[in-house]
């Protein structure tokens, strides 16, 4: 079974190629696909019937004991015939129904192959996991299917109504399983039936697992979706939505029932929803004029009918049941493609213009009047044989039996004696509707359709009535199933079982619903006068519609896309989660010192004044230098606190901090834009203080539960081992190297996206220096101070001498280079005194920064003429290397090696693996402060130039000539973003 | 072979610096980062099969013994974590390549690209290897920086605006992630996560519950958790469908990992699993909600990101070996299929011409390719059978009915109707997108929501809209993902097998401390 299944799921993976050749005449090959499987089942009846099912078994998830096992027993026997007979039938029918410029002709091919494929194994596999993927498998197919016709709205709609349809029910079913599946142990299809799952819980699954059973198998309530999927080309009505899919639910309500019939919800839900689906579905399909929806609502009402019979839970029932789902499958199937030749050979399936087909169509007539007839339940049609089997089994029930209710017996036998009138009134309609000759209707012109898309038709009723002559074989076929559930083995389908009471009801039956299609017109008033009992296609629109607005209606609510409501939200989960966490602690410190020295608090009051004071600026200049007053008080605590690195990093970090945002601030408009009202400004302060208070109370809490001794007690000497005394710089140079590793990787990607933003097209380009662009750029500028041959800053004739101070430019001057020395001295010394890579690498960068601020863009490009990738690629290259190379040397990644060494004025010093990492620290930070000079600094200069040489070109109204440096055509572009 | 760990980071690290250098020779930075990209696969390929038959591996960085220094720990949940995203940094790379190599110059400038997405790999790689919480923060920090840089690729008006939201928000979620560590070396004097699992539990459990507290809310906000989500859905979208997609697929992915860790080693003793449940059930319904909502894929697709990560809160919340192990098992499947979804959406973007069912139509006949490409991953992530999805959401199922509660119950049907939304929002837009015919297209304007909605400049639906031919290598990638997808459930036994062990090593937090601490901890 899983050879074939996996044979058929190839043939349709090639359909469409296949189908690039041999078109339409694809259909003829792919039918032998279901043709030759139904030779393999039929020849594993004889076993299976005589009680040895067909298994196999292949591993696929064993943690969930999922595995794909396959069943060949009874019931399947009848229904992998049922698939894959019919469904070779319908495929071979389809080689004539489509003509070869069909559109999607290969998809369809593919899907419907695949459709068999997958019914055939939803009903052999064993594992109710691996059945439940067959079960989805079909709503998928089916949604493609109905959507065969893309460009019509109303089948893409109702593919997606049958697919949200079916999966509803589906995932409710899943839910069943999963609970039926844990309480019994385990997937196996077979001991979840033989060791029924009871108590509450079993009640639960099962009626999650029938939901599943009464979507697929369109009953009330979910009958709507079956008609609208008629969208769907009738070969596809035919198979998926008569024959083969909307049994699925069938089967279940079939397989479950050996085990959960007695269960005391079962017997009361099936009977009730499968009378009114059946009277429903009857009632409906009465009023119709599309043929094909007299099918689809007969199809309905027979699926609440096979529903009462299988459900119903006895053996004689289910006899009954098993020989309709049968006889139903090849009239219902026989219906279908008959009206498909109808609708191809005269354009229409409105049987108002269609007359005298009967005369015109003889053979097509006989074959639609045997399935009608079989539908109707005439003699000797195994419509007749099953229908009796169901009046005798029904009648049986109403003496009661063991454990059965009298009650839901004459609730069934009612309910279907009036579903049976429904459907002779109907199937009457039906073939009077498509073959009559109606006065007043015209003839109307038939295409040739060929005698060969008669073959499939003419099967089916052969089977139909050698099913009905030869009921002996079919009851041997189906007898086996019913076996398995409990009640008197008095049934077996015969065509003639005597005069009996069940004949008598078959006799009145067919009387009254030919009185009631003689009486149409009448019925047809009271139709219309009678509401609408169950729509629930509308309510289901209803439904969809009111869940869009429901979604529309709160995502815009929640979803403002507004920054500050989302970190109101985010804030305001802080407070009320760690409020309330804090509010139930009972573990409070015993004691709490308030400060370690006197001027803490006043420097935390500081601090927090600013803090304030940054909030409510209207400045930005002013809101950036209060912040800058937060960091420097940070500053004084680290030092204070007896960490003078820190302190030194800190300071230098908030020094260039504020230079970045004044250099930022250039371009940014003065005012802090002050669109909030007081309202919203009184909540956001009193949410921001209430998470300072917050975090201030959770931190009293867990510093003050502390019982260990913390881990930094044994620094000192692990610095020492690490020929180091400063301890901070071992620490992140050695110990927790692996952390500065990752923040120098961050450097480096804030570095590439201030360049991104700055740039657009990235860094990449040349570094413009003064024999460049810059003369020509400056013109004005540079013929005012020709007169200065001296500078002390080699850029500083580039600047108009308004901008130029003398003084500056002698102290950079003076200052630069001592000032590059020393952090190199601080790169060297960092592992035993104040200082390490992190800070020299600052302190090199605010030399530069000098530089820049004194001398301008080319006053940069002069003094570091290199491009400040080329420093963070190296540094960051430098510092990897490190990591990795020592791992060449047999060590852990970063372990340090040293040299000691003794040179003048640095004094005794041990180079070690870490210094090389140290030195990477250093270009990075280096060559970040370069590139944020270039990109916020240098680069806004220049655009703001360009922008001032465009006013001024503007203004002289000359031709604009090529002004932006070839080498960077996005500048211009990019400066105005 | 415990050496591999550390290349996974100094690999991308190493390339990353090297097409800092050579930021001006595009041929060579391209060959570079996907030199690099295939080692990580390679090396966590190997990895992966090691660790899962000779157990976890541990790095001391350095030669300093943990606590005092920084523990690289790969157990089978971190060789999973970086196994699957090294192939999708892969895929994403070459996507991206073959993209570039179509229309150079235009919003993904190659100099800052690369460099910035193999930050971004070294920073993912981090988070999963880190055995020590501040490393841990590192890790998301160089990943969150490099992501600021990818998101704002190009600087288009939009991209900035959603690039404010989404800094702004990692900075705060950094900020409390920051705090909880502080705290938390304040009350046991450690940041080793080994040594943590010990030492808090020593703690009473009020301090306990304030620190985990703390902690998930830092978390949550990178894991997208409702109601700390809303940020998501208004920044991922805007960026360019191959970064979009890596995002899509790791970034929420990480802060999983996180809730994982935080739940198994660091809090293992201090039990919020109710809380899990609950939140779980909402991320998934709200989130679906608003997928609902969407006219335009790239936005479903957000929102259906944010739903889904409700599933797997709902596994850790179950706190059994199953439900962690289905959760493992989703998020690979996650990982992949939104990963999948967001690269093909970059083809229907090129094929249509627009990402909003407003302008998008005839795509089955445009191309049926990406029409498959399409189709397969969206059944998955609607949970449709045989598909990864639906394997995921099994597990969980069967997770959560071994371990039944009213939560529980509640937290499947919430999944069960979350996997039906899904699958009616994603088949809807397949309706639109793929099956309307391009005539229909006229006039029609859906009732959905468009785009963020502050954003002033509303796309205009008249402008007519351009399509580019999909290049060869853009297809390729896609269609290897789809299959890798496939994969995911043909090869579902085995996955599921080393999903389950690795819940097993979860389960019982003192693996993790024995491995880290052969010798016992103090």
């Amino acid at each position: 079974m899983i050879f074939s299944l996996v044979a058929v799921g190839i043939l349709a993976i090639a359909t469409p190629l296949l189908t690039r050749w041999l078109k339409a005449r694809v259909f003829w090959l792919i039918a032998l696909a279901p043709a030759a499987l139904f030779g393999i089942t039929l020849a594993q009846a004889p076993g299976v019937l005589a009680g040895t099912p067909v298994t196999e078994t292949f591993p696929w998830i064993p943690q969930l004991g999922i595995e794909l096992s396959f069943r060949m027993d009874p019931l399947a026997l009848l229904l992998a015939l049922i698939v894959t007979g019919v469904g070779a039938l319908v495929l071979a029918y389809c080689a004539r129904y489509f003509s070869d410029d069909e559109p999607g002709l290969g998809r369809f091919a593919a899907l419907l192959l695949a459709f068999a494929g997958v019914m055939y194994g939803l009903v052999t596999s064993d594992d109710v996991i691996v059945m439940f993927v067959f079960w989805e498998a079909t709503s998928v197919l089916s949604y493609l299917l109905i959507g065969h016709n893309t460009g019509r709205k109303s089948s893409r709609g109702a593919a997606l109504q049958a697919l949200t349809v079916t999966t509803f029910g589906g995932l409710a079913m899943l839910v069943g399983i999963v609970m039926l599946v844990m309480a019994s142990g385990t997937t196996s299809i077979t001991e979840i039936v033989a060791n029924p799952v009871g108590g509450t819980l079993g009640q639960v699954a099962i009626v999650l697992v029938l939901l599943g059973a009464l979507s697929k198998s369109a009953l009330v309530p979910f009958h709507f979706w079956l008609p609208a999927a008629m969208a769907a080309p009738t070969p596809v009505s035919a198979y998926l939505h008569a024959a083969a899919m909307v049994k699925a639910g069938i089967y279940i309500i079939a397989r479950f029932a050996p085990g959960y019939a007695d269960q005391p919800l079962w017997q009361p839900l099936l009977v009730t929803i499968g009378v009114l689906t059946m009277l429903v579905g009857g009632w409906r399909a009465m009023r119709q004029y599309d043929l094909k929806l007299i099918l689809a609502y007969g199809t309905v009402s027979q699926l609440g009918f096979l529903t009462i019979m299988l459900g119903f839970g006895t053996r004689d029932a289910a006899l009954a049941g098993a020989a309709l789902l049968l006889a139903h499958a090849l009239y219902k199937a026989t219906l279908f493609l008959v009206v498909g030749i109808i609708d191809h050979a005269t354009g229409t399936r409105d049987w108002r213009k269609l007359s005298g087909l009967g005369r015109r169509m003889p053979v097509l007539a006989v074959i639609a009047s045997i399935a009608v007839a079989s539908m109707a339940g005439l003699p000797p049609l195994l419509g007749f044989v099953a229908k009796e089997s169901v009046f005798a089994s029904l009648l049986e029930a109403t003496s009661g039996g063991a454990g059965q209710s009298e009650f839901w017996a004459w609730f069934a036998l009612v309910g279907v004696v009036l579903g049976s009138v429904l459907t002779v009134a109907y199937s009457l309609r039906f073939i009077w509707g498509a073959f009559s000759t109606k006065a007043d209707v015209g003839a109307i012109q038939l295409h040739n359709t060929g005698f060969g898309i008669l073959t499939a038709p003419l099967v089916l009723s052969l089977a139909t009535i050698g099913g009905g002559v030869a009921a002996g074989t079919v009851d041997a076929l189906v007898a086996p199933y019913a076996d398995t559930l409990p009640g008197p083995h008095e049934q077996h389908l015969a065509l003639w079982h005597g005069f009996e009471p069940a004949l008598a009801i078959s006799a009145g039956v067919l009387l009254l619903g030919f009185v009631l299609m003689r009486r149409r017109r009448q019925v047809a008033r009271l139709q219309a006068k009678l509401p609408q009992a169950v729509d629930a296609g509308r309510e289901y629109v209803q439904f969809m519609r009111a869940l869009d607005r429901f979604a529309a209606a709160l995502t815009t609510r929640i979803q403002r896309g507004g920054l500050p409501a989302y970190l109101a939200v985010i804030i305001g989960v802080f407070v009320l989660g760690l409020g309330l966490s804090a509010a139930l602690n009972r573990s409070w410190p015993e004691g709490v010192v308030p400060w370690d020295y006197a001027v803490q608090p006043f420097i935390a009051l500081v601090m927090g004044m600013a803090a304030i004071g940054a909030a409510i600026a209207g400045h930005r200049m002013t809101a950036v230098l209060l912040v800058g007053v937060t960091g420097y008080g940070l500053v004084l605590l680290f030092a204070m606190g007896g960490a003078p690195d820190l302190a030194l990093t800190q300071a230098l970090v908030e020094t260039l901090t504020v230079v970045v945002f004044v250099l930022v601030l250039r371009r940014l408009p003065q005012q802090i834009a002050a669109r909030n009202k007081a309202v919203r400004k009184g909540l956001r302060a009193a949410l921001g203080i209430l998470a300072g208070t917050v975090m201030a109370v959770i931190a009293v809490i867990a510093l003050g539960a502390r019982e260990a001794a913390s881990i930094s007690a044994e620094l000192p000497a692990l610095a020492a081992e690490a020929h180091g005394k400063n301890i901070v710089n071992v620490m992140l140079v050695d110990i927790r190297a692996w952390d500065t590793m990752g923040e120098i990787a961050v450097l480096v990607a804030v570095a590439t996206g201030v360049a991104s933003l700055v740039f657009i097209s990235g860094r990449a380009a040349p570094v413009e220096r003064m024999e460049g662009g810059g003369e020509r750029r400056n013109r004005p500028v540079l013929n005012s101070s020709a007169v200065s041959r001296q500078t002390w800053l080699l850029a500083g004739r580039t600047l108009s001498p308004q901008n130029r101070s003398i003084i500056i430019e002698v102290l950079v001057r003076l200052l630069f280079h001592p000032a590059i020395i020393v952090s190199i001295y601080l790169l060297f010394v960092g592992h035993n005194q104040p200082g390490g890579g992190f800070a020299g690498g600052l302190l090199a960068g605010l030399a530069l920064v000098a530089r820049y601020l004194a001398g301008g863009r080319y006053e940069l490009a002069e003094a570091v003429p290199i491009d400040a990738g080329k420093l963070l690629g190296t540094g960051l290259l430098l510092a990897v290397g490190t990591a990795l190379s020592s791992m060449f040397f047999g060590l852990q990644v970063l372990e340090s090696s040293w040299f000691e060494a003794s040179i003048p004025v640095l004094g005794e010093i041990s180079i070690g693996t870490s210094t090389i990492f140290d030195i990477g620290v250093y270009l990075v930070v280096f060559g970040l402060v370069l590139d944020i000079l270039r990109s916020l600094g240098s680069e806004v200069d220049r655009q703001q130039e360009d922008q001032e040489d465009d006013e001024e070109d503007a203004e002289y109204a000359r031709p604009s000539t090529s002004d932006t440096n070839p080498a960077k055509p996005n500048q211009a572009e990019g400066g105005s973003r | 072979m415990p050496e591999l760990i550390p290349l996974m980071v100094l690999i991308p690290l190493i390339a990353a610096a090297l097409t800092v250098i050579f930021g001006r020779q595009p041929r060579l930075q391209v060959a570079i980062s996907s030199t690099a990209l295939t080692a990580t696969v390679a090396i966590s390929a190997v990895q992966i099969a090691l660790i899962d038959q000779n157990g976890p591996a541990v790095v001391a960085v350095g030669g300093w013994a943990a606590p005092w220094g920084i523990a690289l720990v790969v157990d089978r949940l971190s060789a999973i974590m970086l196994l699957i995203s090294a192939i999708m940094l892969l895929g994403v790379l070459i996507y991206s390549i073959g993209q570039g190599v179509a229309d150079r110059h235009r919003e993904t400038p190659v100099s800052i690209f690369h460099p910035s997405y193999l930050i971004l790999s070294a920073g993912v790689f981090t988070t999963f290897i880190a055995g020590d919480l501040f490393n841990l923060y590192v890790g998301f920090e160089v990943l969150l920086a490099s992501s600021y840089v990818l998101l704002t690729l190009g600087g288009t008006g939009e991209r900035i605006r959603a690039g404010v939201t989404y800094i702004i928000v990692s900075l705060v979620s950094s900020l409390f992630f920051l705090a909880s560590i502080a705290l938390i070396y304040g009350a046991t004097g450690t940041v080793n996560m080994a040594q943590l699992s010990v030492r808090l539990g020593e703690l009473p459990a009020d301090v306990q519950l304030v620190l985990h507290v703390l902690l998930l809310i830092g978390f949550g906000i990178k894991a997208a958790v409702f109601p700390l989500s809303f940020w998501l859905p208004d920044s991922y979208p805007t960026a360019p469908a191959p970064v979009t997609a890596v995002f899509a697929g790791l970034l929420t992915k990480v802060g999983v990992y996180a809730l994982i860790r935080t739940e198994t080693v660091l809090f293992a003793g201090h039990d919020l699993s109710a809380l899990f449940l609950v939140i779980g059930s909402l991320t998934m319904i709200v989130g679906i909600l608003g997928a609902l909502a969407q006219a335009d894929i790239k936005r479903l697709l957000s929102f259906t990101l944010v739903s889904h990560i409700g599933y797997m809160l709902f596994g850790i919340g179950l706190a059994t070996t199953l439900g962690l192990a289905a959760t493992i098992y989703y998020v690979v499947h996650h990982i992949t299929v939104q990963t999948t979804l967001f690269l093909t959406t970059g083809l229907i973007e090129r094929t249509g011409g627009a990402t909003s069912i407003n302008r998008l139509a005839g795509l089955l006949k445009a191309s049926p390719l990406v029409a498959i490409l399409f189709f397969i991953p969206a059944l998955n992530l609607g949970g449709i059978p045989p598909f990864s999805g639906f394997i995921g959401k099994v597990g969980l199922f069967m997770a959560g009915a071994a371990a039944p509660s009213p939560l529980v119950w509640i937290g499947i049907a919430a999944g069960a109707i979350t996997s039906l939304l899904t699958l009616y929002a994603l088949t809807r837009f397949w309706n639109m997108a793929f099956w309307r015919g391009k005539g229909e297209l006229k006039g029609y304007e859906s009732v959905l929501i468009e785009s963020l909605q502050e954003a002033p400049e509303a796309p205009d639906a008249s402008v007519a809209v351009k399509t580019r031919t999909v290049p060869a290598t853009m297809l390729a990638v896609t269609a290897g993902m789809v299959a890798l997808t496939v994969a995911l459930t043909v090869f579902a036994g085995p996955l599921f097998g080393i999903a389950e062990r690795a819940a097993e090593d979860l389960k019982t937090p003192a693996f993790y401390i024995d491995t880290v601490f052969p010798g016992g901890v103090q």
